[in-house]
């Protein structure tokens, strides 16, 4: 008889991962809470650094989901360990014996709202990073219209201790990065800022992009936090923000503001956690077996984590997790 | 002198006589070493506080000691403070009686025993017949005449016995109170020192010594319901009366090891606090951490330890040593660099202060600790510019940083104005200014003077009669420090609260659950409590928290600390908002900004600021 293997979360993870265990030859169950798969990736325009497009990557995701059995618009309700399996009951009322579990439930956004003094929510012209990537796929934005100042601002809710959130969410640099370029494409004669503490660009083909944005796009980098947003009577807005590289105070009108928000745990993994006293780490994501070798396994058995369930992490990162974790489950069910 | 006592008695046979001889015993002697060593102690620590006051506050504490208004006030809070306890009655009763049992009852022993001395054997008040130990011995020195007592005498040993029971009691608590201090209302209480433990077994020791003394001596001197029963048990037993000399030198000896011990130990408060109640009614303050004022304040603690549960620092127990009553003791061990770490350590958000019985202004010793510290830094102000108010209105508000960072607050604000038809400017709409009050609370006094008097010069030559600011923060140094001629200081729950109750604005009602957070500098630092209070309850059903008004927990988002950290903050926040969440409310509503940004980023429910409910509900005209 085919084991059992119930994957928590119908992201990029949770959608490779499907795949090659499907190909191992295991009865494979996915929850997504969602009416859609693909998670983030599902409404992003282009990835970076390169600028492929989003909807290919999800393609290729979405090609080899057939044997699969999915279960959109699901929760799970209840997970009990038994002896050696979970006894799972989802919110469709179906129950079912998984011999392993994989969760796959990664992060959600930081609400920009919660930073108020960057006025999202108050202010009509700031937006977040998510919004500006799903104007790149619709072109439709009211709060869009032909801007000639835009700033972006690094690290919303991430590297800051007051949002609660210390740890860096590792793929805003780049995003703000490509999406300063992109707009710019959109808009050639707007001037674009980016504020940032620091730029982290760590992986291949990063740097090039940085470059390229100053050479090529002429995007402004400016080091320092952003201190404060206003409106003025135009409805354009006030940035007062230090320049640390010049020691200087500065103050800026813009048109529109782009707020790089961080990653968070999930509210679909929080549930999750509760379910099944699973242990987090200070930052709120999923503590792993440890933190080099058993990057996969929970310290329950059977229960693996893939993507950015344990912690922020890139596309291509999430998908070598994911195939990892197939590994590491087929592993598992065979000893 | 025999002679001519017996010769007095043919006279007039009275009704107490001399008993001993000289009217005097060695056993007296350790409590008379005792009682020079306190009083020579206490004059040279009243002559070095005096020192090191500055001239003024001489001359202020000087004048107050002849202003009647302030002589009744003294004698009011002695009474209040240092007998009966009146603050500890109203918070923990038990603890109250406790207190007050011991202190009032021990009071009353000495009044009662030198007005028996007055009445019965007057000569003994004078200096030369043993007046300095004579009244607390009474019991000793005298025969009573069992055929000549009157009702007087009897109303005397039935008081005295009466007295003695109360304290007694008092004592029996305050020894389960070592064992069990939470059955009298306390979680955590303090550990003693050394000379706290000579002290305090010293003083458990006193009262029943006396009794026992006293009950030796009851046949001869007199007794009443206490003393009479057990003199009669004492002498069926001990069939010799003799036996009585070692408990009296047990009594005397142990009077003398308390006032040795007291200055060394928490019980110099007994002293100390009337001196401080007299110098604080004469309106001295703080100004130097460790001498002066200041000196007072800290002899004055009683390391009763009700501050370590006050401090929002303890919810989880690690935090113990930052209490106030740490920081004293510390203060007067002169160890620098643990003062150091709590002073830059406390929130200030001064909850030790409104809950300590004596009353005890730590968080401003604090503040001067810091300027010991800080005061040095450079600061230049050059680039504050004058000429930045646009117009000139009668109501000027002023947003401040905390408010510039919460743009909900500023908008809802400009909306009630409007709504309000307010003719009012912006002090800070393009330039924001400081108003001083972090610089004053690092300890940068000299900075944030300078920074006041720049504000000042812009406010007062605005022409503006009204200063509206929507930060608890602000508020207090504008209050305080800002001394503004003609300018009514307001801040906007009042701003709010007296136009809802002049009927310039009407607001709707919602059907909402509505828990208030007192902030700490607006509530036990300004006693702002009403007014928000009001407007809240013209909007939607106000529910209480579990510790609120001058209880409530500081948010944790407090300037007041240089060095806690943000993980200890969290702790504070979680402590504030489950406090909050007692029962069950839909939205928490404060009046700070800051402690609105703390307490909605880690709430589980809807957070807002008492100018965005308002400003949602606002019927427009």
């Amino acid at each position: 008889m085919k084991k059992n293997v119930l994957i928590i979360g119908g992201g990029p993870s949770g959608l490779e991962a499907a795949t090659i265990l499907k190909k191992f030859n295991y009865n494979v169950i996915l929850v997504e809470r969602s009416s859609i798969l693909g998670g983030h990736l599902a409404k992003w325009d282009r990835l970076f650094p390169y600028m492929e497009p989003a909807k290919e990557t999800l393609d290729v995701l979405l090609s080899n989901i057939d044997g699969i059995t999915i279960f959109k618009d699901t929760e799970v309700n209840s997970i009990n360990l038994l002896d050696k399996s979970y006894n799972v009951i989802l919110s469709n009322g179906i129950t079912i014996l998984a011999d392993a579990l994989l969760i796959t439930t990664g992060f959600d956004l930081f609400q920009a709202e919660k930073k108020e003094e960057y006025g999202y929510g108050i202010y009509e012209k700031v937006i977040t990073s998510a919004e500006l990537e799903e104007y790149f796929k619709t072109l439709n934005n009211n709060k869009i219209d032909n801007p000639k100042k835009i700033g972006f601002v690094h690290c919303v809710g991430s590297r800051d201790e007051k949002a609660a959130n210390r740890a860096c969410s590792k793929v805003c640099c780049a995003t703000a990065v490509k999406q300063a370029c992109e707009i710019k494409e959109k808009y050639p004669d707007a001037d674009v800022y980016c504020f940032y503490m620091d730029l982290r660009m760590f992986g291949r083909g990063y740097e090039d992009l940085y470059l390229k944005a100053q050479k090529d796009y002429a995007i402004r980098f400016i080091r320092g936090r952003v201190s404060e947003v206003s409106e003025d009577i135009n409805k354009s807005l006030v940035i007062k923000a230090e320049d640390t590289l010049s020691s200087k105070p500065i103050r800026v009108t813009l048109d529109l503001l782009v707020l790089m928000s961080g990653m968070r745990p999930s509210s679909g993994g929080e549930k999750i956690k509760k379910m099944l006293n699973l242990m987090t780490e200070d930052d709120g994501f999923f503590s792993t077996k440890d933190s080099i070798y058993s990057l996969q396994h929970s310290k329950l058995a059977g229960l693996f984590y893939a993507g950015a369930a344990t912690g922020p992490k890139t596309l291509p990162d999430s998908l070598h997790e994911a195939r990892s974790a197939a590994i590491q489950i087929h592993n598992y069910l065979n000893n | 002198m025999k002679i001519l006592t017996s010769n007095i008695l043919q006279i007039s046979p009275s009704e107490v006589i001399d008993r001993i001889p000289d009217s005097y015993n060695n056993f007296v002697i350790p409590f008379v070493i005792g009682i020079t060593f306190i009083i020579l102690y206490l004059s040279i620590g009243l002559i070095r506080i005096i020192y090191h006051l500055e001239k003024e506050e001489r001359i202020t504490l000087l004048k107050s000691l002849f202003k009647p208004k302030i002589i009744i006030k003294n004698i009011k809070d002695i009474f209040n403070d240092c007998l009966i306890h009146t603050k500890i009655w109203k918070r923990k009763p038990l603890l109250g009686y406790m207190h007050s049992s011991i202190a009032f009852g021990w009071f009353l022993l000495i009044v009662l025993g030198h007005i028996e001395v007055a009445l019965f054997v007057p000569k003994h008040l004078s200096i030369s017949e043993g007046s300095l130990f004579y009244p607390i011995f009474y019991r000793f020195f005298v025969w009573v005449n069992p055929e000549h007592v009157t009702l007087r005498g009897y109303f005397f040993f039935f008081l005295m016995d009466f007295v003695l029971l109360y304290i007694l009691s008092g004592v029996a608590l305050a020894m389960f109170k070592r064992v069990r201090s939470l059955a009298l209302g306390m979680r955590h209480t303090t550990k003693p020192s050394l000379a706290d433990r000579f002290a305090l077994y010293s003083l458990w020791a006193i009262f029943p010594l006396r009794l026992l003394a006293e009950s030796f001596t009851a046949d001869l001197s007199g007794g009443s319901f206490l003393t009479i029963p057990m003199n009669y048990i004492f002498h069926n037993f001990f069939g010799n009366s003799l036996n009585f000399m070692p408990t009296w030198w047990l009594y005397s000896t142990c009077l003398g090891i308390f006032f040795l011990a007291m200055p060394f130990s928490r019980y110099m408060h007994i002293l100390t606090e009337p001196l401080l109640i007299v110098f604080r009614n004469a309106g001295l303050k703080v100004t130097k951490p460790r001498v002066g004022f200041a000196e007072a304040e800290i002899y004055a603690c009683s390391s009763c330890g009700l501050c370590i549960d006050a401090c929002p620092m303890n919810v989880k127990k690690k935090n113990l040593k930052f209490s106030s009553v740490y920081f004293i003791r510390f203060l007067r061990r002169h160890n620098t660099k643990k003062i150091n770490a709590i002073a830059n350590k406390c929130l200030l958000c001064g909850k030790c202060f409104a809950l300590c019985p004596v009353g005890i202004d730590s968080p401003s010793i604090r503040v001067a600790q810091r300027k010991t510290n800080h005061n040095k830094y450079e600061y230049n102000y050059n680039q504050i510019n004058y000429s930045s108010i646009p117009k000139q209105s009668k109501t000027l508000y002023f947003a401040g940083c905390m408010t510039q960072l919460t743009p909900v607050i500023l908008n809802s604000l400009e909306n009630i104005f409007k709504q309000a038809g307010e003719d009012y400017t912006i002090l800070d709409k393009d330039e924001v200014i400081c108003c001083g009050r972090p610089l004053m609370l690092s300890g940068r006094e000299e900075a944030a003077k300078e920074l006041i008097n720049k504000n000042k010069k812009i406010i007062q030559e605005s022409g503006c009669n009204k200063l509206i600011l929507s930060c608890p923060i602000c508020y207090k140094i504008f209050k305080e420090e800002y001394h503004l001629k003609n300018i009514e200081v307001l801040h906007y729950s009042q701003y709010i609260n007296s136009l809802l109750e002049n009927n310039i604005i009407q607001v709707k009602k919602e059907d909402k659950k509505i828990v208030y957070h007192d902030p700490c500098d607006l509530g036990r630092g300004s006693g702002i409590y009403e007014e928000p209070r009001n407007v809240l309850k013209s909007i939607g059903e106000l529910v209480k928290a579990d510790k609120e008004r001058e209880e409530n927990i500081c948010c944790g988002g407090s300037l007041g600390s240089l060095t806690l950290e943000q993980k200890d903050r969290n702790i504070i926040t979680e402590g504030a908002i489950s406090s909050l969440m007692a029962n069950h409310p839909d939205t928490i509503v404060t009046a700070c900004p800051l402690c609105y940004k703390t307490i909605r980023n880690n709430s589980p429910i809807d957070v807002e600021d008492l100018s965005e409910i308002i400003s949602r509900n606002i019927i427009k005209k």
